[in-house]
């Protein structure tokens, strides 16, 4: 199975079972998560189920493309499933025997893993999902969004398609993974890879970069006051991108790395609280679809 | 009488919550029927990671009938003067469904009152066991709770189904919007989700034609045997060790093992990098030869038998090698700068927010190694082997190996390993090497005399770097394992037969911190300094004895034992530990310890409350009767003795046990010829101050008062 034609079965999977096919969010974030439709919609009483592919940026995991699987870019599939349903496990199994990965052919485990974001004030309850003792999938019961409780709890999983797709394609570099028939992987990113890992080691501007932290952590900062909660997780997505440029540049030091983060969640909990309360200001409208 | 079976399925719960789980459902159980009046048998546990499960033996089907004696009104307010019944009674005897006639009369201290003889009828257990039910339910106690979709319950993993039957009958109980029935689940893939368990009896059978062994103990020989099966095919064994399979025990419900490899290439690694990643990150058995030499192969545990085998095994081939190839990339990498010249580089590396770099923690390593080292008057060797070692001993620390994260549990291991490759004399390796042991509770000591300085060292730097920034320990609360450190220390003393007070000990580990790194105004040098450096050595002080405490408990030695061993007088911690040991021993065995208790405890009774002055000495003169003579002659060469018994190695405190004991015929004798509390204040003094020496000797021992009889 190609790569594009996993995305696709994983579509029809969680389509069939009420999930929105979200398309990819728009700024960069270090993981599915992050965006609006993970972070901010898990939040709050209203019913929501998404399921979206998600490029995600990891400045520091860049090998210049040369790692057989660490690249500063990835995707992760992503679903939301809130009110989590009872046989969700079954039904995460069920996704993955549509992609032709026989359970009985296969040692599947689920392997204690509480999942916490730190930079988002979230955290979790769940497991790593292994393949023949391969982490697969990120499997989260959410508890907490930007310090707040989640209440009902929305269960997250998040497919490493890259991964998935070099088992199932049976190769041992993401180069060679086919994106369709004709196309590999390498092709596409390889020197995507290279460029970027270039930049994030060695030329990203760290003096423009810190100006841009502070510039856009203000920005957030206005957009609240303005009552735009939007706009201003944006903002705070740019600031956890921007730090995560200047952490692959060795220019935060250990001791400034916690307050950093600390900064960073604050701005995600502030946008978090106003945006639970517009919905509950705006009467929660998806709640008529619960 | 049935059987009980409950069984609480859930979604994988975390391998080391099970077993604490299942005990917490056998005594829930268990005192819980107790409570109920219902008589029953033994309760037994079953856990995989889908189940925590319990079968109770011969559950009484009725509660017994139950006579109550309730009291009522006065008698004077329940009969009026002639006799008849108030409405009080009436009221009284209809509230309790008797008529007046039925009420008796009773003297009892406080006069005679009207009781109703009441008769409750048992209850049948199947009504009155889901009471207890819901009730063990939410007294699971956790380390890490969850909710799950929109309901309030928390649990370790949302719950997914219940079976409750007493005998064939189906409980009336529900948790989590689940309803308790007879339908169980199977294994995830081999069996069904649908399977109905006829009685408690056959639940394990019925279980294990749907591919799922529920007993724990059984399921962990089968994958011990297998293992072992599965490494034979290459003449070699697997090293199993016993946390890592009980962990994959609780991974699985119908295990097989099978072998994996990887290119021979990797041994050439530190052996503890393939180890670590085998047993840490992947969950398997490293496979040894008769030797005990690492062979390229690995055992993997899997949950579930038949197909697929090939597929799996090339699947776990394929997810350990780039992690491999990560280590010896890190290898690679580490080995272009050798060892001593990355000291330079720990200077970037922050030590516990104000507390300086990883630099001047080594600085004050090396100082407290040669404090250590001169206190305990160690051979010149030896200490030049601590102090080089103890300079190298952070160095691991930013190499790619240890820095990186992934394989951060090696740091030590490898930074003996790389000082090894930097032509470092393999002492001080050895104790690099070891500097963090023990490391859990059941780790040996550092074996080497050189790593036990260095790994004490360590850990005193690390309580006295945390208690100067107030970082104290509180409740469950320990997230820099404190208490661990604390005891390790112990443990190394121990093992190292090193005897320090311990005063000095903690003094000095605070004082290297405090030198440089207190802000200036508490600087040592200042008045204000001086305070909180004493503050902050007896917090630390406290603490270590509240280790020491729980060091002798969970030794076997009942509390007040440990509790009149640390009431006499000591500074020594190996000592204490050894006449904790020795005092446990001598209770256990002497039929005549509860009489030296009584003997004992007397002179403490009679001075310690007095306000005798420091300074009033036994004056033989003042002595009125031969029995006071003859007691201090006793006394004096008893303590003569015990002095002397006290220098000797190994301590022979039982001979101690033995001298004092002796001194029972004197003090007898004394407390019958004389009163302590003479009418004469000098003559009282006298006496008073008789008792104190007798005291100081036997707290030599234990604190007496302290023992429960």
């Amino acid at each position: 199975m190609t790569f594009q034609q996993i995305t696709k079965h994983l579509d029809d999977f969680w389509a069939a079972r009420g999930c929105i096919i979200a398309q990819p969010y728009d700024v960069e974030v270090g993981a599915g998560t992050m965006t609006p439709d993970t972070f901010l919609r898990a939040l709050g009483p209203e019913p929501w189920n998404v399921a979206y592919v998600q490029g995600s940026r990891r400045p520091n995991d860049g090998r210049y493309g040369e790692n057989p699987n660490r690249m500063q870019k990835y995707y992760q599939y992503q679903v939301i499933l809130k009110p989590s349903p009872a046989g969700i496990q079954e039904t995460y199994l069920d996704s993955l025997c549509t992609l032709g990965i026989d359970p009985l052919q296969h040692d599947f485990r689920f392997v204690e893993d509480d999942w916490e974001a730190p930079t988002l004030g979230a955290s979790g309850v769940g497991w790593e999902v292994w393949l023949d003792g391969m982490e697969i999938t990120q499997f989260t019961y959410f508890q907490k969004a930007g310090g707040m409780v989640c209440s009902p709890v929305a269960v997250e999983l998040t497919y490493g398609i890259e991964r998935l797709a070099m088992y199932m394609q049976d190769v041992d570099h993401y180069r060679d993974l086919r994106w369709n028939d004709t196309i590999k992987f390498g092709e596409l990113r390889r020197e995507e890879e290279r460029q970027f890992s270039i930049y994030n080691f060695e030329v990203a501007n760290i003096d423009m970069l810190w100006e841009l932290f502070r510039l856009y952590e203000a920005e957030v900062e206005r957009l609240l006051e303005l009552d735009l909660q939007l706009p201003a997780y944006d903002y705070v997505l740019k600031c956890s991108h921007t730090f995560n440029l200047l952490d692959s540049r060795g220019a935060v030091s250990i001791t400034e790395r916690p307050a950093m983060i600390g900064r960073i969640r604050n701005l995600a909990a502030a946008v978090a609280k106003a945006h639970v309360a517009q919905r509950e200001a705006m009467g929660y409208p998806l709640l008529q679809h619960a | 009488m049935p059987d009980l079976l409950i069984e609480i399925g859930v979604e994988e719960i975390p391998a080391d919550v099970i077993v604490p789980a299942l005990e917490q459902m056998r005594v829930a159980l268990d005192e819980g029927l107790t409570a109920l009046r219902l008589t029953h048998g033994e309760a037994r546990v079953y856990g995989t990671p889908r189940r925590l499960a319990a079968i109770v033996a011969d559950v009484a089907e009725r509660q017994p009938d139950e006579v109550k004696e309730i009291k009522g009104p006065p008698a004077s307010a329940a009969f009026d003067a002639e006799g008849k019944p108030t409405k009080a009674a009436a009221g009284f005897a209809a509230k309790n469904g008797l008529s007046v006639d039925q009420l008796r009369v009773q003297e009892t201290d406080k006069g005679a009152f009207v009781f109703a003889t009441v008769t409750e009828e048992g209850r049948p257990a199947a009504e009155v066991i889901p009471g207890l039910l819901e009730g063990m339910m939410t007294g699971f106690v956790f380390p890490k709770t969850l909710k799950w979709g929109d309901l309030e319950e928390r649990f370790a993993r949302p719950v997914r189904w219940l079976v409750a039957l007493l005998g064939d009958t189906v409980l009336d109980w529900e948790f989590a919007r689940v309803k308790a029935g007879r339908t169980t689940r199977g294994h995830r893939f081999l069996g069904s989700d649908d399977v109905e368990i006829a009685s408690p009896a056959a639940y394990l059978e019925t279980l294990r034609a749907q591919h799922v062994i529920a007993d724990h103990h059984e399921r962990r020989e089968v994958i011990r045997k297998r293992a072992v099966a599965a490494a034979a095919a290459v003449q070699g064994r697997p090293r199993l060790d016993e946390d890592l399979l009980e962990e994959n025990n609780f991974l699985v419900e119908w295990p097989s093992c099978l072998l994996g490899g990887y290119p021979e290439r990797f041994l050439e690694l530190p052996e503890a990098v393939p180890v670590t990643i085998m047993q840490k990150h992947q969950r398997y058995f490293p496979v040894e030869d008769a030797e005990g030499r690492l062979l390229p192969y690995f055992v993997i545990t899997r949950n579930g038998e038949g197909p697929g085998e090939e597929m799996i095994r090339r699947g776990n081939e394929k997810v350990i090698v780039p992690r491999l190839e990560d280590g010896e990339f890190y290898l690679t990498e580490d080995l272009k700068t050798p060892l001593p010249e990355r000291l330079d580089a720990l200077k970037r590396v922050t030590f516990m927010e104000s507390l300086g770099t990883l630099y001047d923690k080594t600085e004050r390593i090396v100082r407290l190694v040669a404090w250590l080292a001169e206190a305990l008057d160690a051979p010149a060797p030896e200490r030049e082997t601590a102090a080089r070692a103890a300079l190298l001993s952070k160095c691991d620390q930013v190499t790619l190996m240890v820095g990186d994260g992934k394989l951060a549990a090696l740091q030590g291991i490898i930074g003996g390993h790389y000082a090894g490759l930097a032509g470092e004399a393999p002492e001080v390796c050895a104790a690099i090497a070891e500097q963090y042991l023990p490391i859990r509770p059941d780790d040996p000591a550092p074996a080497s005399p050189a790593g036990k300085l260095l790994a004490l060292a360590d850990k005193l730097d690390n309580l006295a770097a945390a208690f100067s920034l107030g970082m104290i320990p509180k409740g469950t609360r320990d997230p820099q394992g404190l208490r661990r450190q604390a005891q390790a220390v112990l443990a190394i003393l121990q093992a190292g037969d090193f005897h320090l007070p311990l005063c000095e000990l903690v003094g000095e580990a605070v004082g290297q911190v405090a030198a440089r790194f207190i802000a200036p105004e508490d600087d040592s040098a200042t008045a204000q300094g001086a305070t909180n450096r004493a503050t902050t050595t007896a917090a630390l002080m406290d603490f270590m004895a509240a280790r020491l405490d729980a060091t002798l408990q969970e030794a076997g030695i009942p509390y007040d034992t440990v509790r009149a061993v640390l009431g006499g007088r000591w500074s020594d911690p190996v000592e204490v530990i050894n006449r904790g040991h020795a005092l446990h021993r001598i209770r256990g065995a002497s039929e005549e310890f509860e009489g030296l208790v009584d003997t004992a405890t007397r002179p403490a009774n009679i001075w310690r409350s007095t306000d005798l002055p420091d300074e009033v000495a036994v004056e033989p003169g003042l002595f009125e009767d031969e029995a006071e003579g003859t007691f201090w002659a006793a006394l004096m060469a008893a303590r003569e003795e015990v002095a002397r018994l006290q220098q000797d190695e190994p301590v022979p405190y039982e001979a101690i046990w033995q001298i004092v004991s002796e001194l029972r015929g004197p003090i007898d004798a004394l407390f019958e010829a004389v009163m302590i509390n003479a009418g004469e204040p000098a003559l009282r003094n006298n006496r008073l101050a008789m008792m104190r020496e007798l005291d100081t000797l036997y707290l030599q021992l234990a604190d007496f008062r302290e023992i429960v009889q």
